[in-house]
């Protein structure tokens, strides 16, 4: 999953940076508006952590392009507690969240937390298909009770399939979830082939059914068929 | 050839013409003058002789027997032979002998002419050697020559330093005019000067230069936004083709595939839009270049975003980084140069290969360099491989995706540019390239 921290405190920056790096979402972070507009206007992130008081400008300006291109991007906005009617425009232009200034690491956690089993509709910290249950916010996968041992980007993979379940998901989509925009896709898309033959032997190993189907073409679909029950 | 390197060697071709034009315009005139000069002294004897038989025409027969009236002259006097007309004067130079005795023969200048004694006509023939003139003329034409020359030798210098002195504002002008490969390089502009000539070139050059950096910085300006705005509308079409693919069941293989190129497509766009924003954000200078960067840290934090690559081809990447080794900069840029310069030796790196990254200070030089076992650079691409964009040469090569470097040195380049690093690439013997950035 990628996040963008768009925060003009570098301290706090670096800091929500580590936090969401370490809850293993690929992080891009941006301390005025202007590199933020420019985040925003060419990727799509699952979740923004947005400061309204930027040196450059307002952050309103950049919540409101964000909810008119991207609907499904999760936006928790961060302001000083003082200021109320901020709280309140953001809240009536679409942020999904707000976190008054300043907060704890945990009830940031939390709040992403919250906001982003809205966004997936799930109602626990845990994406489940039939019997493969997915943590969202650190590397635990299960089947049917049992711990399998993933790597970390065998686990972003997953997730990201689990998360989107009956969807298709494209290979470049796949694999700027996983490593970012940054990676030249020319060559990471060799690997998530690999990557993913390696997801099935495990599921296989553990016993589960065949979930994840290659779209030819396109990419991967994680899909739990009735007979697969 | 230079201004003043030109007006030497005309001076000097000149100087020489000059010199061997007078040189052969003095000898000859001065050899008129010599023998008019002679000439005249043969007449006074004449006149001598005339007068002093007009006194005592007896002394006729003295005078013939006398003859020399000095150690250079002499006279002859003949009874009247017709040589010369009465009053008549009749100048030769001859190579005679004066004595019948004597060993060789000199050079003289001769009057023949004829006088009367008594109504008795006499051929007179006054002789005159000629060497004693021609060494006072000689001595005199070389003293002018060098005069000439000295006088030609002394105005050259002069006229060097007078002419360098003159011309310094005109070459200041050219030297920064020289240095010149980006409008933005010109700081300042080019001054005020007391020549009529230099003062209006320098003014007509500062408000070119004037016009030239606004229409500059506004073709970057542009080049920024029009990247900029490009973004959204490629993000759009992606989400669509995304969303159009994640249907996939209800489309036929077809759409499918197309969809699937309008997707590649407009990644790949979006790629080059946003190396092109970031290139014209670092050429119009808008980056804080203040902050101390230790890049070994960065090199960590680098290796550390690309570790799922590394490990999945296996590659062993041997490091000699000196933690000492911290330069001014923009850390994000540097981050930025060094992703790129890695990034781009594990994409070429053969599977189980090794990558070998170096950042070191040695006495002269502090370095950061990346080598790798790949195929190397192609050799008609290792000039400009850092200078994709500007070389025009097919910078489509983001879009089409081969197996080229792509953007990212591009990206190395216009940075290592910005903070006056140098890069340098190279190809190692046998396989494998090396990219070098000199801090």
């Amino acid at each position: 999953m990628r996040a963008l921290v768009v925060e003009d405190e570098p301290l706090l920056n670096e800091e929500l940076h580590d936090q969401l790096k370490d809850e293993q979402f690929i992080v891009d972070s941006a301390k005025t508006l202007k590199k933020g507009r420019d985040f925003v206007a060419g990727n799509e992130y699952d979740l923004i952590l947005l400061d309204l008081r930027l040196p450059d400008g307002d952050g309103l300006e950049l919540l409101k392009m964000i909810k008119k291109y991207y609907e499904e991007t999760a936006v928790v906005i961060l302001t000083a507690r003082s200021e109320v009617e901020d709280k309140v425009k953001g809240l009536e232009l679409g942020s999904d969240d707000y976190l008054a200034k300043p907060f704890a690491m945990p009830e940031l956690r939390a709040r992403i937390h919250a906001v982003l089993r809205r966004k997936f509709k799930i109602k626990e910290n845990e994406a489940a298909v039939g019997k493969l249950t997915v943590n969202l916010d650190h590397l635990e996968v299960n089947y049917d009770g049992k711990s399998l041992d993933f790597t970390e980007t065998e686990y972003k993979i997953l997730r990201y399939l689990v998360l989107n379940k009956n969807k298709t998901i494209t290979r470049i989509a796949l694999a700027e979830h996983i490593w970012g925009s940054k990676v030249d896709d020319r060559f990471s898309l060799d690997f998530i082939n690999s990557h993913m033959k390696n997801i099935r032997k495990k599921l296989d190993k553990a016993g589960a059914p065949n979930m994840i189907q290659t779209i030819y073409g396109v990419g991967y679909k994680l899909q739990m068929h009735e007979t697969q029950q | 050839m230079k201004l003043s390197n030109k007006v030497l060697v005309s001076n000097i071709i000149l100087s020489v013409f000059i010199l061997a034009a007078s040189s052969i315009g003095m000898y000859f005139l001065i050899y008129k003058t010599v023998y008019d000069e002679l000439d005249n002294h043969l007449l006074q004897h004449k006149i001598d002789i005339i007068n002093q038989l007009q006194d005592d025409p007896s002394s006729i027969k003295a005078i013939k027997k006398m003859g020399s009236l000095g150690s250079y002259e002499w006279i002859d006097v003949q009874p009247y032979d017709g040589a010369v007309k009465p009053q008549g004067n009749r100048f030769a130079t001859i190579d005679t002998a004066r004595h019948s005795e004597q060993i060789g023969k000199e050079r003289y200048r001769r009057l023949t002419t004829a006088i009367s004694v008594n109504d008795q006509y006499y051929t007179l023939r006054v002789y005159e050697e000629v060497a004693a003139w021609n060494s006072i003329g000689m001595t005199i034409l070389l003293s002018v020559l060098a005069g000439i020359l000295i006088w030609i030798l002394l105005l050259y210098l002069l006229n060097q330093i007078i002419f360098d002195r003159i011309l310094t504002p005109f070459y200041d002008t050219v030297n920064s005019l020289e240095g010149i490969s980006d409008p933005s390089d010109l700081e300042g502009s080019f001054p005020h000067s007391s020549t009529y000539e230099i003062n209006v070139l320098n003014q007509a050059l500062n408000s070119m230069m004037r016009e030239i950096r606004s229409s500059f910085e506004d073709q970057k300006k542009f080049i920024q936004n029009a990247s900029h705005e490009l973004l959204t509308p490629l993000s759009i079409i992606r989400q669509k083709s995304e969303r159009t693919l994640a249907k996939a069941e209800q489309l036929d293989q077809g759409t499918i595939k197309a969809v699937h190129d309008i997707q590649q497509t407009a990644v790949r766009l979006s790629r080059l839009s946003n190396a092109l924003l970031l290139i014209s954000r670092v050429e119009n200078k808008q980056y804080n270049l203040d902050e101390q960067v230790t890049i070994a840290k960065v090199t960590r934090s680098v290796l550390d975003e690309l570790k799922d690559f590394v490990e999945m081809k296996d590659l062993t990447i041997s490091t000699d980084l000196d933690s000492n080794l911290s330069v001014r900069g923009n850390k994000e840029l540097i981050h930025s140069v060094i992703y790129n310069i890695v990034q781009n030796a594990v994409k070429f790196s053969p599977e189980s290969g090794t990558v070998q990254i170096v950042a070191k200070k040695d006495d002269t030089d502090r370095y950061f360099s990346v080598t790798d076992e790949g195929p190397g650079i192609p050799p008609d691409l290792l000039d400009s491989v850092f200078d994709r964009f500007k070389k025009g040469q097919n910078s489509l090569d983001g879009i089409d995706g081969d197996s080229s470097p792509g953007l990212g040195l591009s990206i190395v380049h216009s940075i290592c540019r910005l903070h006056k690093f140098e890069c340098r690439a190279q190809n190692i013997e046998g396989d494998g390239a090396k990219i070098t950035i000199l801090f």
